[in-house]
């Protein structure tokens, strides 16, 4: 009968061992997801700002010559990666070609400034940066208006930002979950191993001496958690960048490889120190208790 | 007479559990008591008087709510875990009803393991385990496992494994309570043997036959010593043991 239960014991433990190991995966599964788009976000946001830029619209007055004067200036600047300049014919012939209105026969003139684009480098991007030359172009006697679309910029990171905390909540859940396993876990395994563990301590075995093996074990299950997580995040890279073969523009190996021993220590140190904490609390319940319960 | 050593030295144990917020179970009121150097001592009692809580204490498995344990000259009512582990590994051989034994290891491994924990070398540790098997007349059965011995035969290797370290006290908890009678007497005899090498020994047992073999009888009543005396008619194993075979 003491048989069949521990055999009955022995499979619930099984089970046990096995949904902690996918609870610790799906915690560092969710952290290493975290940190991917973390790492993309940065990219695109440099990505994003590379490709915005600043609008100079200019005055009507304006003569051609000043205008590749502003132009030579700003193109021999280290953070500006190009210039265009568009004249009120070109602005007025893709405005009508956009909206199918032609305005300029119906208002009988083009009301189209003539407008300088410029694109930024990535590091100069932000929007600080921006504002200072804002008004140092303003105070050039050709520039009529700087527009730039600051809010594109600032809700790209806006966004990012909402979606890391939706995840890092996710996370925290999980973890709570995986450190809930962990204790049931080792209750379980300190329950089948109670005779075991008590004979250990008739003889003189330290409690450090008992934990031992315990801590192994868990120090085990945080590796293959977080190698199963990372075999995970590499097929979820594959696939994202299957379907957005843009993002392989944004693929950084190193930060790659340093996300993933990263989410190896996690896994270590989560279930390290749950299955220090569980064990030491099980064993301080004396085992008799555990004999009769 | 010459002066006895004192080993085991109890002033005004008391145990109490709790069990909830509320309620507290008083297992041992004020029990004091002296155990010399070369007793042989019965614990005797009806069921919850408390016997097998006095055994954890002696045992160093459990710390007294208040009073003094002193054994052999060391205070341990006040010492730390890793501390108790230590003198139970030193001062005390336990042998219980259930053989404690590990399943999965040879009578010598099981016999030789308090070593470990003591850290003696390897081939010390051999030496002395097969030597103490042979002392309970298991030497033909060194190498096998427990599920491959009779029952009075692991019993003899837990008794073993209590003897290796040369403790200061055996203590057995109901050491025949899953032995027939004939076993039973026959663990008694090297019990005998045991204590005639010089070792104290305390044993608890609900069976009056089985305390009949001890010098001194302390029977514990609701967490209190009811009566200490001395057992003036001691069994023998020799006598005994020729008793129940005529009787065959
Ligand atoms: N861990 C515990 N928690 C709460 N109460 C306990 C605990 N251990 C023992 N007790 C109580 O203490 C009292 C003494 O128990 P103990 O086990 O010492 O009795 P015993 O004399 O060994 O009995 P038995 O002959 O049945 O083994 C009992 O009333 C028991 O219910
Ligand atoms: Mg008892």
């Amino acid at each position: 009968m003491a048989g069949r239960e521990d055999k009955y014991a022995k499979r619930r433990l099984k089970t046990s061992y096995l949904s902690t190991i996918v609870g610790v995966t799906l915690v560092l599964y969710m952290l290493g997801l975290l940190g991917l788009i973390v790492l993309h976000a940065k990219k695109l946001s440099d990505y994003v700002k590379e490709n915005i830029g600043f609008t100079v619209f200019l005055n009507d007055d304006v003569k051609d010559v000043d205008v590749i004067q502003l132009q030579k200036s700003l193109d021999a600047r280290q953070y500006v990666k190009s210039t265009e300049y568009i004249t009120k014919e070109k602005a007025a012939a893709t405005y009508i070609k956009e909206s199918g209105e032609d305005f300029v026969t119906f208002l009988g003139y083009n009301p189209l400034p003539s407008s300088l684009e410029v694109r930024f480098g990535a590091d100069f991007a932000n929007s600080d940066s921006l504002k200072i030359l804002e008004t140092e172009l303003l105070k050039n006697k050709s520039v009529k208006e700087v527009s730039y679309q600051k809010s594109l910029v600032s809700a790209v990171n806006e966004n990012l930002r909402k979606i890391s905390l939706i995840i890092l909540g996710f996370s925290c859940l999980l973890l709570i979950i995986a450190i809930a396993l962990i204790n049931n876990t080792i209750r379980l395994s300190v329950y089948s191993k109670r005779f075991l563990i008590r004979t250990m301590q008739l003889i003189g075995a330290t409690e450090n001496f008992i934990r031992r093996p315990f801590i192994l074990k868990g120090f085990v299950q945080g590796i293959i958690g977080a190698m199963v997580a990372i075999i995970l995040l590499v097929f979820t890279l594959y696939f994202a960048q299957k379907e957005v073969p843009e993002l392989r523009e944004l693929q950084d190996a190193a930060l790659f490889i340093k996300l993933f021993v990263f989410v190896t220590l996690m896994g270590v140190i989560i279930s390290w120190a749950s299955t220090y904490l569980a064990v030491r609390k099980y064993l301080r319940i004396k085992t008799d208790y555990l004999y009769y319960h | 007479m010459e002066e006895r050593k004192e080993v085991i030295s109890l002033t005004e144990i008391v145990k109490n559990y709790k069990i909830g917020a509320e309620v507290i179970v008083k297992a041992l009121r004020s029990v004091s008591l002296t155990i010399y150097k070369n007793e042989y001592v019965a614990l005797m009692g009806p069921s919850g008087s408390g016997k097998s809580t006095l055994m954890n204490i002696l045992g160093c498995l459990d710390t007294p709510t208040s009073g003094e344990y002193i054994l052999n000259g060391q205070i341990v009512s006040k010492m730390s875990d890793d501390n108790l582990a230590q003198v139970r590994n030193k001062e005390i051989g336990f042998v219980f009803q259930t053989f404690n034994l590990l399943p999965r290891s040879t009578a010598l491994d099981n016999v030789a393991l308090p070593l470990v924990y003591a850290g003696f070398s390897k081939s010390k540790r051999i030496q002395r385990a097969t030597e103490v098997l042979k002392s309970v007349n298991l030497e033909d059965r060194i190498m096998h496992k427990p599920n491959e011995l009779s029952g009075g035969q692991r019993q003899r290797v837990a008794l073993a494994r209590a003897l290796v370290n040369n403790p200061s006290i055996i203590l057995a908890d109901e050491p025949t309570g899953n032995l027939d009678s004939k076993i039973s007497i026959e663990i008694m005899g090297l019990f005998e043997e045991i204590h005639k090498a010089g070792n104290t020994i305390i044993i608890v047992t609900h069976e009056e036959n089985i305390a009949k073999y001890a010098h001194r009888i302390i029977r514990l009543m609701d967490g209190e010593i009811a009566s200490d005396e001395v057992n003036p008619d001691i069994t023998k194993y020799e006598k005994n043991i020729a008793e129940v075979v005529n009787e065959q």
